[in-house]
């Protein structure tokens, strides 16, 4: 952990604060090869739609379907991938901002030079319960867990979507000639491809857990170094729903793959019914995962609302 | 009232004697991540329960005019639902972005120095554009699949027939409408990089705000 928070999460001190974010760079240019993949995949399916009601295109338009369906939440993947890039380049940022706060607030601490007995305890404030303390706060279970199973996730996440991705061409080529393994691989493109999905919606969330780390130690770090009682907002409401969300979905996605490769030992019909069911829960799951991000985002916000109101105090009144 | 002429030559920043309030996306932001999320927690459950309708009138040998119109509202509701949560993911992005403008005003505000705004980013108007885009995109779907739903449901001869066509159509919008999101929010996280860059410059000048302090009366309050 320690050498992943110094080379990625963490930069090293002294690091430029002025430097433009590569990582963001890289990001956004990921996030246009996702979408200019994704408008091929547009293209593929606006024919499949044209051929539809042609004659002697069934096969044509099957193939069109099943190719189409792997590239488009390939590309679904490649954004997402994408959004995590950026997320790296944010915590790397909320560090740097970090060193800058340390080194500038004794200079701004304004009030008295004698510094304040500390009180631990807990305090009210506008958002939200906090705690006061001498020392910067451990990292609790899910800032560790963040930590250490962002990168995991969006590896597993990237590998499924594009595993899901070769599938789908060896579907298409193989309705013609032999339709039963066909049918058998849509089931398999569609339960690993978005579960590889809710993993990326996952590794997002474990990045944004992380910021919610950096934010909390961070935050710590400043207060002790300007020699003031360390004010840290308690676990919130909206982070242990957003844990909740992002589980359950993440469940909700294993799921839908576990039932989905149990249909391919299903007789067609049969297989058809749970199609028709799957496709809104597999779709249920990552919209659970995206709710939690939601309230992550929110979160932050409310912590850093929080900080900044901290930054504030101390400023104007020294302690 | 603020000051716009350009004063810096790393960023382009408004200058005021007091913190700026939030901005219209921001305030928009602050009041509509919740509705937006409460409405995505409704559709996804609903998308499910029709889905599952669905499935049961297939395993049963429904009627093909039912199955198909069901086949039309349930992706509508989902993608109500996906039209939702990302509006909230944008809407909670333009909010931290409104955190940092104010807080950071005001911490500037209680340096006693002047108060330097980052104006909105280029990545940041990319990213509102090109969420409205993704919200037409994905509401148009959702409102063609629900015309469509409801024409087969009463008995409309040609919506049944071309059912098929219409959802590979619907489908490749929904899809572009979800590729777009993503990337709108891609652009909303980097505009916050570009704030957290801005404020680890900014705040280092702060002990030297004396010097930079406004002239009375020189600038608007």
């Amino acid at each position: 952990m320690a050498s992943a928070d110094a080379l990625l999460l963490r930069p090293a001190p002294g690091a430029d604060h002025r430097t433009k974010s590569r990582l963001r760079e890289l990001g956004l240019g990921t996030a246009f090869v996702g979408v200019v993949v994704a408008m091929v995949a547009l293209v593929a399916t606006v024919v499949a739609g044209a051929w539809s009601d042609q004659p002697g295109r069934a096969v044509d338009v099957a193939r069109l379907d099943a190719w189409s369906f792997g590239l488009n939440t390939a590309a679904f993947g490649v954004v997402k991938l994408s959004i995590g890039i950026v997320l790296l380049a944010i915590l790397r940022r909320l560090w740097l901002r970090v060193e800058s706060v340390r080194e500038t607030l004794p200079a701004l601490k304004g009030g008295s030079s004698e510094p304040a007995p500390i009180r631990p305890g807990t305090i009210d404030t506008p958002y939200g319960s906090a705690t006061v303390s001498a020392d910067v706060p451990k990292p609790l279970l899910i800032h560790r867990m963040a930590r250490a199973m962002w990168a995991p996730s969006l590896a597993m996440g990237f590998m499924a979507v594009a595993g899901g991705l070769v599938l789908s061409i060896v579907q298409a080529s193989k309705v013609a000639s032999d339709p039963g393994l066909a049918a058998d691989l849509s089931a398999w493109v569609k339960g690993i491809q978005f579960l590889g999905e809710g993993f990326l919606l996952a590794g997002v969330s474990f990045l944004l857990g992380s910021i919610l780390y950096s934010l909390r130690t961070g935050g710590g770090e400043v207060q002790r170094s300007a020699g003031v009682a360390v004010h840290t907002l308690k676990f919130p409401t909206t982070a242990k729903a957003f844990v909740a969300l992002m589980m359950v979905g993440l469940m909700v996605e294993v799921f839908q793959f576990v039932v989905y490769l149990a249909t391919t030992s299903f007789e067609p019909a049969s297989a058809a019914s749970y199609f028709a069911w799957l496709g809104p829960v597999r779709e249920a799951g990552l919209g659970l995962i995206l709710s939690g991000i939601v309230l992550a985002l929110v979160t932050i916000g409310n912590v850093l609302g929080f900080q900044f109101s901290r930054i504030t105090e101390i400023v104007r009144t020294g302690r | 009232m603020a000051r716009t002429t350009r004063i810096r030559d790393d960023f382009d920043v408004e200058v005021s004697r007091s913190a700026l309030g939030y901005n219209l996306p921001q305030r928009l932001g602050r009041a509509l991540w919740l509705p937006m999320l409460a409405m995505a927690l409704m559709a996804f459950p609903a998308g499910a329960i029709l889905g599952a309708v669905r499935a049961n009138a297939i395993a049963t040998g429904g009627s093909e005019k039912a199955i198909a119109a069901l086949g039309q509202f349930t992706p509508a509701v989902n993608f109500l639902g996906f039209a939702a949560v990302f509006a909230a993911v944008s809407f909670a992005i333009a909010r931290i972005l409104g955190t940092f403008r104010v807080g950071g005003g005001q911490v500037q505000e209680a340096a006693g120095a002047e108060v330097h705004t980052l104006r909105m980013p280029n990545t940041g108007k990319v990213f509102i554009a090109v969420m409205g885009m993704a919200m037409m995109t994905l509401l148009g779907a959702v409102v063609l699949h629900a015309i469509i739903g409801a024409s087969i449901a009463g008995d409309s001869a040609y919506a049944l027939a071309n059912a098929p066509q219409w959802s590979f159509w619907l489908e490749g919008a929904r899809r572009i409408g979800i590729a777009l999101y993503l990337l709108a929010i891609a652009f909303g996280l980097a505009t916050i990089v570009t704030v957290l860059r801005y404020q680890a410059v900014r705040i280092r000048e702060l002990p030297q705000g004396a010097a930079s302090r406004p002239e009375a009366g020189r600038l608007p309050s």
